[in-house]
């Protein structure tokens, strides 16, 4: 979930520096930042997997299949109306950079369905508590769109940076309801 | 598809915890496996006969109105 938050940071960072940069190397440079904090989340992604039990992998594997059935819609969508000069090519290109962070909510919310239906919880079992996660990434993310709103003037920035901010709060408020109502269940 | 292991596990005093432990399995999956949400692959249903001393037969049965 850092690693995810970092990439989205390094991105709202880097993406408008990218466009404003003159020289090709720089822009390149820019460009291709948040690739490294990706292909960490893919490594740390891998490395969980490989870990779990195989019930584990059962419920990543219905997480995966999930949120790749999901992103294909959204990319096929996105690419459809692109070519039919509905939406235009920025914009094409901006949903693009949007697949993996869709597609690691999507999976993780389809995990922890997944984990429930077989009486486990969600897959944050070890490490920080999963309500001060949520927490960090919440401020992060306010705190981001608090630095691009007043000190860099980026509105678009600032408002994505918000509207994940916001989505945090769903995804927390509905990790929240499933472990009231696991904890309900248990108790009958 | 029902099975003993739950019961077993009680015979020998065993937490959920540590079954899984000597399953190399998460607590949650021996909680499914005793519930019935979920039905272990091969490998794991021999290494649960062997570790209670039964045959994979004696552990679980086949149950043809939950298919």
């Amino acid at each position: 979930m850092f690693a995810m938050a970092i990439y989205v940071a390094v991105f709202l960072w880097a993406w408008p520096l990218a466009r404003s940069a003159d020289a090709l190397w720089l822009k390149t440079l820019y460009a291709l930042t948040p690739v490294p904090p990706i292909v960490y989340v893919v490594w740390l992604m891998a490395r969980r997997v490989l870990a779990s039990d195989e019930l584990e992998q059962r419920t990543h594997l219905i997480g995966v299949g999930v949120a790749a059935a999901a992103v294909s819609i959204f990319g096929i969508v996105s690419g459809f109306l692109a070519a039919a000069h509905v939406l235009d090519a920025d914009f094409a290109a901006a949903a693009l950079m949007w697949i993996f962070p869709l597609l690691t909510v999507i999976y993780a919310i389809a995990q922890a369905i997944a984990a429930r239906r077989y009486g486990s919880s969600a897959c944050f079992e070890e490490g920080l508590p999963v309500a001060l996660r949520f927490l960090y990434l919440i401020v992060l993310l306010a705190a981001l769109a608090a630095y691009l709103y007043y000190r860099k003037g980026d509105m678009e920035g600032a408002s994505t940076a918000l509207g994940l901010a916001i989505g945090v709060v769903v995804c927390a408020a509905f990790f929240g309801f499933l472990r009231w109502m696991r904890g309900r269940s248990e108790q009958e | 598809m029902k099975n003993r292991v739950r019961e077993l596990r009680e015979k020998h005093a065993w937490s959920q915890g540590e079954l899984a432990e000597k399953l190399d399995v998460s607590r949650q999956t021996v909680n499914a496996i005793e519930t019935g949400k979920y039905d272990p692959s091969l490998p794991l249903a021999f290494k649960i006969g062997k570790l209670f001393g039964q045959r994979i037969e004696a552990l679980f049965e086949y149950d043809e109105e939950k298919r």
